[in-house]
């Protein structure tokens, strides 16, 4: 399978990230996981862990510690209220833009262009 | 089945994390030291998955990640540098201590080589611009010295240096973006 574009990926990470958080509170490394279970499996650690810094530094998402069975305790992150609404606005944008880009891609070609 | 770590594998997992620690020089210590950790537990988590190799290599190298951990905190393009500015404001009073310091003491040789046990007071002017005059009394070949304090220009000079040094004055619109970003 072809890699993802890593551009596309960077502009749209942090809404994955809000998403998923919103799912489910998590920590870094689970929230790699999911990433890559969702099919984004050439996601690298080091795009995901700045981009969660950044959501913490905006004030998308707050942090807590929890204690780990299997050692130091954990960093879990989730959505603050100010998270979720970018979370609202980031997919409604999303889907606009994505709607206003399929219907262009899949209008018919001439054949001549071909 | 997760991995079990092996000596080697905490050590290549602890010197990612120093490398990148020492490339964080710039967030404030608390935000460094969290910033260690997540990363060096996140690490170990992966490790165990897909081995260490696997895990250091997703996670594309400590310097790209430094910067991408400093944009994070900083915004995107250029930065000021407390290091930078940290090492100047403090090399530079050394290195020019010893400089005046060494300029006094070929002055007071120079004396002394005329005359071994010369009784007297001698004046130096001290290194033009940065340096007041330094006074050595002599007695028997004995030197007292007093004055060669540093100009006030001397401390424009050394202030300055570490505003472009650290390239500080990139803190105004760091500052500017965060109020806005908080009054948002």
């Amino acid at each position: 399978m072809a890699p993802h574009d890593s551009q596309l990926l960077k502009g749209v990470l942090p809404l994955l990230l809000l998403h998923l958080l919103a799912e489910q509170e998590s920590y870094g490394y689970q929230v790699v996981q999911r990433l890559q279970a969702a099919g984004l499996t050439d996601v690298l650690e080091g795009t995901v862990y700045p981009a969660l810094a950044r959501l913490e530094r905006e004030g998308r998402v707050a942090s807590r510690l929890v204690a780990s069975s299997s050692g130091p305790a954990r960093k879990y992150y989730r959505p603050t209220p100010a998270g979720f609404e970018a979370l609202a606005d980031g997919t409604e944008n999303w889907t606009r833009h994505t709607a206003i880009v399929n219907a262009v891609l899949t209008r018919p070609l001439p054949a001549a262009s071909r | 089945m997760p991995n079990k770590l092996s000596p080697i594998d905490h050590l290549r997992i602890e010197r990612l994390v120093w490398t990148l620690d020492q490339q964080l020089y710039d967030l404030p210590h608390r935000t460094r030291v969290a910033k260690r950790r997540e990363v060096r537990d996140n690490l170990r988590d992966a490790a165990r998955d897909v081995g260490v190799a696997e895990a250091l290599r997703r996670l594309g190298g400590s310097r790209r990640l430094a910067e991408e951990f400093l944009a994070a905190e900083y915004g995107p393009g250029p930065r000021h540098s407390w290091v930078a500015a940290g090492y100047f404001l403090s090399l530079v009073p050394m290195l020019l201590l010893y400089a005046l310091g060494e300029a006094e003491n070929a002055f007071e040789n120079g004396v002394l080589a005329h005359d071994p046990h010369v009784t007297g007071t001698f004046t130096w002017d001290g290194i033009a611009l940065l340096q007041h005059a330094v006074t050595f009394t002599f007695t028997d070949g004995h030197a007292e010295r007093v004055g060669g304090a540093w100009t006030p220009l001397t401390y424009v000079l050394w202030l300055a240096g570490t505003v472009l040094v650290g390239r500080l004055w990139r803190l105004l619109p760091w500052y500017r973006r965060r109020r806005e970003n908080v009054g948002a």
